[in-house]
């Protein structure tokens, strides 16, 4: 096995898993689940194989492959007219997210053992297909490559949503298609008029083309289609007004869902403005600085403000990842090493602290049948162990130091208060509405006095403590040791900083 | 030999066309609609014929393709009238306005 | 000193220890966290007085890389540092093994000292932060340890609302030390402390600049210490058990605001803005929580205003240059104000509440509590020859000759309401008759005693390192290799002394002959009822003029924005949504069935393009 193979390997291995579903019979329960978390098992290990190689100190693009895919010939021409490669590859950047995502996969795959009820084997097969496309939109280095897992992952997120979600979860699936569709069009769009006026969809060519003034773009042109990519990438976060199909999502569709969709696929916008927008688009994206601070701004206060208020705790945590993605588009608008470093920091640690949160959530939902804080209370008592990592994840959440949580904010912050010191000054009521909003709801639940005896409940055991502790302490590791996380990150820094010029 | 020009060809296969056209668009009577139908694909075969002999490189080709679209018209005219006779046992009626069981 | 930085690491393996085995253990637990807070007590010791031969000791590690610059984590053991690290050991063992007396029988024992071993270790790494991000960090951990200790008895509704209330108020503290810091980085291009004051003495940054952050950093201290107007939280957090009342509430954390002061000391020289700002909140607030002392009617909650009062005496002293004074009388204050809340603590073991009308006569019955409280009374209040007259003489004299006569009038006014208020509460819980059926009450046993009683020995004489009298030790130490933080000893005028005495002894008279001998009634001023006392018995109404504004306004803002949500937002979705449903109606419609309608209509489009392709001449361009 060469290295170049391997990241095929990790992104195409889960759909073994679905062959052999496929040939399972419906009934053998215990068979389907053991597969479906067993198939998530060697993205997982490949993918800190693939970490160790980075620490070992060796080249992260010895996994680089290009194979020639599609091409159109001309009638009489023996060079292809246009020609689309099948390229994958990891920068640190990538690497990150690839291991959030299999690590955040297996977690999934564990909580789907306890929360899904029925049809084990439809949901395996699907959701097995969604952690391909997830592992591919990070590892593809090309857009056309991109845009297929992208979609990949959009359908059969539809499908668990639909299926497998509470009372209201078909219109929850129909929003989410029909929004993250109309995003999807306008990135499809986008590709397109990349690839019909510079002939090629390599990401890294693409830099280069874009970057060059004489190039075959024109400035405005440019900065229509950065436009386009922070609309299409902005559905995806999301971002303010684009975000309402995002809190049905969270409230309707099943838990281990929502881990996978709060924990990853929220933050395949966050890395397609990186990698997409900053990357290909940097001097737009220079422009439009101010603007995207803004856009931050209003919702860390907006998701903040609104979670406030809230009385299902899931809409708060709903809310609260409005009001989390606000600090990646600060930081990103920052447009520095630190803000920067903040924004990818954040996308890695409300990847882990939603997952938790949202595991934490479903089991609480398991035991007593509702999410509403009002109805909860004193669980403290009855469930110590829920209650204290619920607590400790809000804690994580709200900013932290020693949780990871912290770092990305403070980074966030250092950065934009370098560039827009206002902006950030009044970003930090954010800092305060966090807290005071995850302690009312958190402290609403597990402390206090019981508003219905929770006598009977059982507290976490046995299989569901493993994503729970794991997800904790990869909290804190990154956050007492950040190090784990930034020294992957410099060399993709490094390259962001020069297109930006700084 | 060549005293009838080209054009005047072209005329006559557009009258056909448009007389075929505005049969088939507007008569109630689907016997009629194929018959409007056949003279739409005279007018081409007309058009097809009249090129290959005054077209930019005369050939037989466009003699052999009206040939085809021919047998092609005889093949559906027998298929129309079919469907036609089917229609007619079921509905008793030859009216197309009537026919519109497939909107739903 | 090289090995300070395990200090910090026996609490938090107790923590961590506790945590994984500590339900195992039940009431074993409290032998972990007493032997591991022995070990960084011996640690401190050792470290102490290393540093009385040594300079200052410094190492670091890098923590985190942005781009070129390189944040690091270390730990730094200087003067200041070194007299912190042995408060706090100090008081965090004998509270761990009071703790062990006053907490037995709790089900969640193992839990209780597994928060006390997490606080622990968040203050000992806050006091040898080298850089204040660092500090920030410990700073906001020991507001943690804090929050779950005020909200153990989770159960409670009230103790729910006071953990809530203090981290959150304390939170909005601490933005301003977050703000404040971040902008003292892109000033200073730095976090190190060294490197702050060098670029403050070098005059690279702008006066307006320190004056932003230096007060930016102040209103984090203002949030931990309890200093008006974000002092609210302090009381309520007597909700927590007693032992962590005196060790984070009394000693520890609620120190820590003085003690960032009194570490950036030379960043709030450079601005006399921002020492006026100290030296006015902590004036203010030093007379302000003394007058609602005053008729609290909860043993914990007179303590806790009395705390609040203390601290911004403190604040006061340092605000006016008084360096040796604040950093003097936070570590007197921690020895008798945690003996005062640890005999009060023995006082509510011993007769199961905590109202002060309930209680009466008890001198004879705590044979041991009773003289330790007393001579915590003495202590706080002044009287001459105990700890608490030295330095807040220290602090007078700083105030006079700092050029504040106004401040000075107001600390030697609360100077006399703490003698007076203390002494209330004194003659209310230990003399006269019992106030209710107080059948079995008896001393507590010795595990709770004898911290009370070392700390009172401490309470006497911590004082007489710097004194006026015998030499100013603790003063000359601190400044010693440091002359920018000020002298070591402040001359001042001998009628300033003999001014707080009588002030006290006017207090305690006073006291005594309301509640005492009982000739003065207490209502002779305003009784119960009266406009006065209702307002300072309602703290001022502070509490529900926050509710009434700050609350209102967020609770206000987030319905407002849930407006937007609902139909500005959906609004638009719903829009088009219509639009769109409208629109394949529409065309649904013109679905007639009829083919030759069909083809009419593609023929006119066709004969359209046609027209247009005449038209243009070609494609559309």
């Amino acid at each position: 096995m060469n290295l170049q193979s391997i990241l095929s390997i990790l992104v195409f291995s889960p759909l073994l898993g679905i062959i052999v579903l496929a040939m399972l019979p419906k009934t053998q329960e215990k068979a389907i689940k053991a597969v479906g978390f067993l198939a998530t098992l060697p993205p997982l290990i490949l993918s800190f194989a693939v970490y160790a190689h980075f620490l070992a100190g060796k080249s992260l693009s010895d996994f680089s492959v290009s194979v020639p895919w599609i091409q159109f010939h001309g009638i009489n021409a023996q060079e292809p007219i246009f020609s689309v490669s099948y390229e994958l590859a990891v920068s640190g950047f990538q690497l990150v997210l690839v291991v959030l995502t299999s690590v955040v996969s297996t977690l999934a795959a564990i909580g789907a053992v306890t929360f899904i009820k029925k049809e084990w084997k439809g949901y395996f097969m699907l959701f097995l297909l969604l952690v391909t496309g997830m592992l591919g939109v990070f590892t593809a280095e090309n857009l056309i490559l991109f845009f297929i897992f992208f979609e990949v992952t959009l359908i059969p997120t539809f499908f668990l949503i639909g299926k497998w979600g509470y009372f209201e979860k078909e219109k929850a699936a129909y929003s989410f298609l029909i929004y993250n569709g109309l995003g999807s069009a306008v990135l499809l769009i986008v590709i397109m008029i990349l690839f019909a006026k510079t002939g090629t969809t390599n990401i890294e060519l693409l830099k280069e083309i874009v970057g060059d003034p004489s190039g075959p773009l024109s400035a405005d042109f440019k900065l229509g289609l950065f436009i386009a990519l922070l609309v299409a990438f902005g559905v995806k976060l999301p971002i303010f007004p684009l975000h309402s199909w995002m809190l049905r999502v969270h409230v309707q569709a099943p838990p281990s869902v929502v881990m996978i969709h709060s924990g990853i696929l929220l933050k395949i916008g966050a890395y397609g403005l990186i990698r997409f927008g900053m990357g290909i688009f940097p001097n737009q994206f220079e422009k439009l600085a101010t603007l995207i601070a803004i856009l931050g701004l209003i919702n860390l206060l907006y998701g903040a403000f609104l979670a406030f208020i809230q009385t299902d705790f899931k809409m708060v945590l709903a809310y609260s990842s409005i009001s989390h993605m606000g600090i990646v588009l600060i930081g990103l608008a920052a447009m520095n090493e630190a803000g920067i470093q903040g924004a990818i920091f954040q996308v890695v640690s409300h990847g882990l602290i939603s997952a938790l949160l949202f595991f934490l959530v479903g089991v609480l939902y398991e035991r007593t049948e509702t999410s509403l804080i009002d109805n909860l209370g004193g669980l403290a008592k009855g469930m110590p162990l829920a209650a204290g990592f619920l607590l400790a994840g809000a804690l994580g959440s709200l900013g932290l130091p020693g949780m990871s949580g912290f770092v990305s904010e403070f980074m966030a912050f250092l950065g934009l208060f370098k560039v827009q010191p206002w902006i950030a000054a009044v970003g930090t009521i954010g800092i305060i509405m966090t807290a005071a909003y995850l302690l009312r709801a958190v402290l609403g639940m597990t402390y206090g006095r019981a508003h219905r005896e929770f006598d009977g409940v059982l507290d976490l055991r046995g299989v569901e403590l493993v994503p729970v502790v794991v997800l904790m302490l990869l909290i804190v590791l990154i956050g007492v040791y950040p190090s784990v996380l930034s020294s992957p990150l410099q060399a993709t820094l490094e390259t962001i900083m020069l297109g930006l010029g700084g | 030999m060549s005293s009838v020009p080209a054009s005047a060809f072209l005329a006559l296969a557009l009258i056909l066309f448009c007389i075929g056209l505005y049969g088939a668009l507007t008569k109630r009577n689907t016997v009629i609609v194929l018959i409007s139908i056949e003279l739409m694909l005279n007018a081409v075969n007309i058009n097809l014929v009249t090129f290959s002999k005054y077209g930019v490189s005369p050939s037989i080709n466009g003699q052999v393709f009206a040939l085809f679209a021919m047998a092609v018209a005889a093949a559906e005219a027998a298929v129309g009238l079919a469907i036609l006779m089917a229609l007619y046992r079921n509905k008793k009626t030859v009216h197309i306005d009537e026919m519109n069981e497939m909107k739903h | 000193m090289e090995n300070a930085w395990l200090i910090p690491l026996f609490p938090l393996l107790s923590f961590l220890l506790l945590l994984l085995i500590g339900k195992r253990l039940r009431e074993a637990s409290a032998y972990v966290g007493i032997l591991l807070t022995l070990a960084s007590l011996v640690f401190s010791i050792l470290v102490l007085f290393e540093r009385f031969s040594e300079p200052t000791y410094m190492a670091k590690v890098n923590w985190l890389t942005i781009g070129e610059v390189h944040l690091t984590a270390g730990f730094e053991v200087n003067q200041l540092n070194a007299l912190m690290l042995f408060i706090v050991s100090l008081v965090s063992f004998l509270v761990h093994t009071y703790s062990k007396g006053y907490m037995q029988g709790d089900e969640r024992f193992h839990v209780f000292y597994a928060y006390l071993g997490l606080f622990t270790f968040a203050m000992l790494g806050l006091v040898i932060s080298p850089n204040i991000l660092q500090t920030y960090i410990f700073w906001e951990l020991v507001g943690v340890g804090s929050f779950l200790l005020i909200g153990f008895y989770f159960y409670k509704e009230e103790a729910k609302a006071a953990a809530k209330k203090a981290f959150i108020m304390t939170r909005i503290g601490d933005v301003g030390l977050f703000i404040g810091m971040i902008l003292l980085f892109w000033q200073t291009q730095s976090f190190e402390y060294s490197e702050i004051f060098k670029a403050v003495e070098a005059g690279s940054v702008s006066n307006t600049m320190i004056t932003l952050t230096a007060i930016l950093i102040f209103i984090g201290a203002i949030g931990k210490s309890g200093q008006f107007p974000l002092h609210t939280w302090l009381p309520d957090a007597m909700e927590g058990p007693t032992p962590v009342s005196a060790l984070i509430h009394a000693a520890t954390m609620v120190a820590a605001g003085v003690y960032l002061v009194a570490a950036l000391f030379p960043l709030f020289l450079a601005s006399k803005t921002a020492l006026l700002t100290v030296a006015v909140i902590g004036g203010f607030t030093a007379i302000f929580a003394a007058s609602i002392g005053l008729v609290q009617t909860d043993i914990k909650r007179v303590l806790a205003y009395s705390t609040v009062s203390q601290l911004g005496y403190m604040m006061l002293a340092l605000g006016c240059g008084g360096y040796v004074a604040g950093v003097f009388h936070l570590m007197t204050h921690a020895f008798f104000k945690a003996l005062l809340f640890l005999a009060a603590g023995s006082v509510i073991h011993a007769v199961h509440t905590q109202n002060i009308e309930e209680m009466g006569g008890l001198w004879k019955k705590l044979k041991l509590t009773a003289p330790l409280f007393l001579i915590g009374t003495l202590a706080i209040s002044g009287v001459p020859g105990l700890s608490g007259f030295f330095s807040k003489d220290e602090i007078l004299v700083a105030a006079w000759e700092g050029g504040h006569p106004v401040l000075f009038l107001l600390a030697l006014i609360a100077a006399f309401m703490t003698a007076f208020y203390m002494f209330r509460l004194f003659f209310m819980v230990f003399t006269g008759d019992a106030r209710s059926e107080q059948r079995d009450v008896n001393e507590s046993p010795s595990v709770m005693t004898l911290p009370m009683v070392l700390l009172g020995i401490l309470a006497v004489v911590a004082g007489y390192i710097n004194t006026p009298w015998f030499g100013s030790f603790l003063g000359d130490w601190l400044v010693d290799g440091n002359p920018i933080l000020g002298a070591a000893h402040i001359e001042g005028p001998a009628w300033i002394m003999i001014a707080a005495t009588v002030v006290s002894l006017a207090g305690i008279l006073f006291a005594y002959f309301i509640y005492g001998k009982r000739s003065i009634a207490p209502d002779w001023l305003s009784g119960k009822g009266d406009m006065l006392h209702t307002v300072v018995s309602n703290k001022y109404y502070i509490d529900e003029f926050y509710q009434m504004t700050v609350v209102a306004i967020v609770t206000g803002f987030s319905y407002f924005l849930r407006l937007i949500d609902t139909f500005l937002v959906e609004g638009i979705v719903k829009g088009v949504v219509g639009f769109v449903q409208g629109l394949g109606r529409t065309g649904a419609k013109m679905q007639s069935g009829q083919v030759q309608t069909y083809g009419a209509v593609a023929f006119l489009g066709l004969a359209v393009l046609a027209v247009i392709y005449a038209l243009t001449g070609g494609y559309l361009r």
